[in-house]
């Protein structure tokens, strides 16, 4: 093994140039192709969480498209320690979420976009938050949720892993866009999630599939630029801009077939990644 | 009256007499505080690391709910230390608010920067890594920033994901640094009041000595000096540390050895 080998980061090494594994899709999936899964779709009616930092619903960036949402806050009196309040005209706390929306909604210009608000100030409560947010969409028949968030907390695995399960068997799409900081996080690591870390290529269409897993996806996250709270734009990098490209096409993908179920998506997912190519038997 | 502890007083107090001379005899030789000579080191190799022009380490102050300059490096430099805002301020307030490091170029149309700030301290940075300082148990204690990128317009995914393992690395030797210096004031608060309760025995160099670094005017400055003397302690030669080795496991079973409430007896 050479240097640079052993230095390579561990998310992001399978969507290198030359680190890409060329696939092959053959018999009926090869007869699956990008203009079959999504071409002509705007997401149409497809409710769409953005569980973040919040989502700035009057960004020029979004065109109007956020629907609403809830705030999610930690309180240590409450039952289960969080408490939801309403947020029909949501705002951003820092811009991370906004940044999100924005990607889905240049890709998915119809899906209906909702603000599940789970940062604070209190570190403490991160984790809580953070499901209860997720459990918000589960209950509220979302159908495709951002989540470019995660958590390292081994305590936590349990109970994430129980509610993407649920969502799973609801016929929801959860992505997951894994920690930039190569160690395990959840609910990235799960098969029941659609997990994303960046490429460095600008195509928002092209992704790629990674045969080994768990980081199945490679979607543009390197100097994306993106909006940001208060009516801004920034040029930004991390796996969390990935996720939201990868969100997008679901959203295209569940208004032209909504018959599809959440593994039947992520098989159309595969391909039409960049890296398979169709060969007919 | 027990006999035994009379016999470990007698031992603890010969050996933290023998310690404190030897200290005293080496001289109290003003050296910067572990910690600091610590974030130093990091920054100085954070910024080596990944090719940065400046680097820089925010640390979480939980009772005033702000993130304060420690350390920085480069042209940055120094007068930022000490320097504090809140967390939800800055690019460092967002990767603290998150727990995920960002990188992001063209830094001057970045709201999360501070941009008046920066403009004070005379330093307006083209491109920014920020990484979380996290430990294994998800609490995050602070930011490490590297800002401007020398061969290249910004920071790229490697650079990101080789600062998240280094600022892991960074945080738990950050956290460790500061939980000996609290030991170390907890083990200081033990022996003043052991030295207070002490009113019989007719005393020793023991109790005038730590009389002398605790009778200060202000007396958290006397426990950090008297911190500063631990820290020198492992500075000294094996000898040294040896009898403080076995002074602490003397003081460690002496706190065994008496029964709540804890006294001298007479």
């Amino acid at each position: 093994m050479t240097e640079e080998e052993t230095l390579r980061p561990a998310w992001s090494q399978h969507f290198t140039p030359d680190a890409i594994q060329e696939l092959l899709a053959h018999g009926p999936f090869a007869k699956i192709t990008p203009d079959w899964a999504w071409g002509g779709s705007t997401g149409k009616g497809i409710r769409v969480a953005v569980v973040d930092s919040g989502v700035e619903y009057d960004h020029p960036a979004l065109e109007g498209c956020v629907q609403g949402g809830v705030v999610v806050e930690y309180d240590a009196k409450a039952k289960d320690n969080y408490r939801i309040k309403a947020d029909e005209k949501p705002l951003d706390v820092s811009g991370h979420g906004t940044a999100c929306a924005g990607i889905i909604h240049s890709i998915a210009p119809e899906a209906e976009i909702y603000s599940v608000r789970v940062l604070g100030r209190n570190m403490g409560g991160r984790a809580i938050q953070f499901a209860a947010g997720l459990d918000w969409t589960i209950e509220n028949d979302m159908q495709v949720v951002n989540l470019s968030l995660s958590t390292s907390l081994e305590e936590f695995f349990g109970l994430f892993h129980d509610l993407t399960d649920q969502a799973y068997f609801k016929n929801m799409n959860l992505i997951s866009a894994v920690n930039n900081i190569p160690e395990p996080s959840y609910p990235s690591l799960y098969s029941s999630v659609i997990s994303v870390a960046a490429h460095d290529g600008h195509d928002p269409f092209t992704y790629y599939y990674n045969p080994n897993p768990p980081v199945e996806f490679g979607a543009p996250g390197i100097d994306v630029e993106v909006a940001w709270n208060k009516g801004q734009y920034l040029v930004c990098t991390g796996n969390s801009f990935a996720a939201p490209h990868i969100t997008g096409i679901t959203a295209l993908i569940r208004a032209k077939h909504p018959e599809l179920t959440p593994f039947q998506i992520k098989t159309v997912l595969l391909a039409c990644a960049a890296n398979t190519k169709r060969q007919s038997k | 009256m027990n006999p035994d502890k009379n016999i470990n007083e007698e031992k603890l107090s010969e050996q933290l007499q023998r310690l404190l001379t030897s200290i005293e005899a080496s001289g109290r030789a003003v050296l910067p505080k572990s910690n600091d000579v610590l974030l130093k080191s990091i920054v100085d190799a954070a910024a080596r690391i990944f090719g940065a022009a400046a680097a820089s380490i925010l640390l979480v102050n939980e009772e005033e709910e702000v993130l304060e300059f420690k350390v920085s490096t480069g042209e940055a430099d120094h007068d930022l230390v000490g320097t504090k805002f809140p967390y939800d301020r800055g690019i460092a307030g967002y990767v603290f608010m998150t727990g995920q490091p960002i990188a992001t170029s063209n830094v001057r149309e970045d709201k999360r920067f501070n941009q008046d700030f920066a403009k004070s301290t005379g330093y307006v940075p083209d491109s920014i890594l920020a990484t979380p300082l996290i430990l294994t148990d998800d609490r995050i204690i602070g930011v490490m920033e590297v800002l401007d990128k020398i061969d290249a317009t910004s920071f790229n995914m490697h650079d990101m994901e080789l600062m998240g393992m280094f600022a892991q690395q960074a945080a738990m030797a950050i956290d460790m640094s500061q939980q000996i210096d609290s030991i170390e004031q907890a083990l200081i608060r033990g022996l003043k009041r052991l030295a207070k309760e002490d009113k019989t025995q007719d005393s020793s160099d023991l109790k005038s000595a730590l009389d002398h670094a605790l009778t200060g005017e202000n007396r958290t400055t006397d426990l950090l000096e008297l911190a500063d003397l631990f820290n020198d302690i492992s500075g000294l030669g094996e000898a040294e540390r040896k009898a403080c080795i076995q002074v602490l496991t003397t003081f460690a079973e002496y706190r065994k050895s008496t029964s709540a409430p804890r006294r001298f007896s007479k």
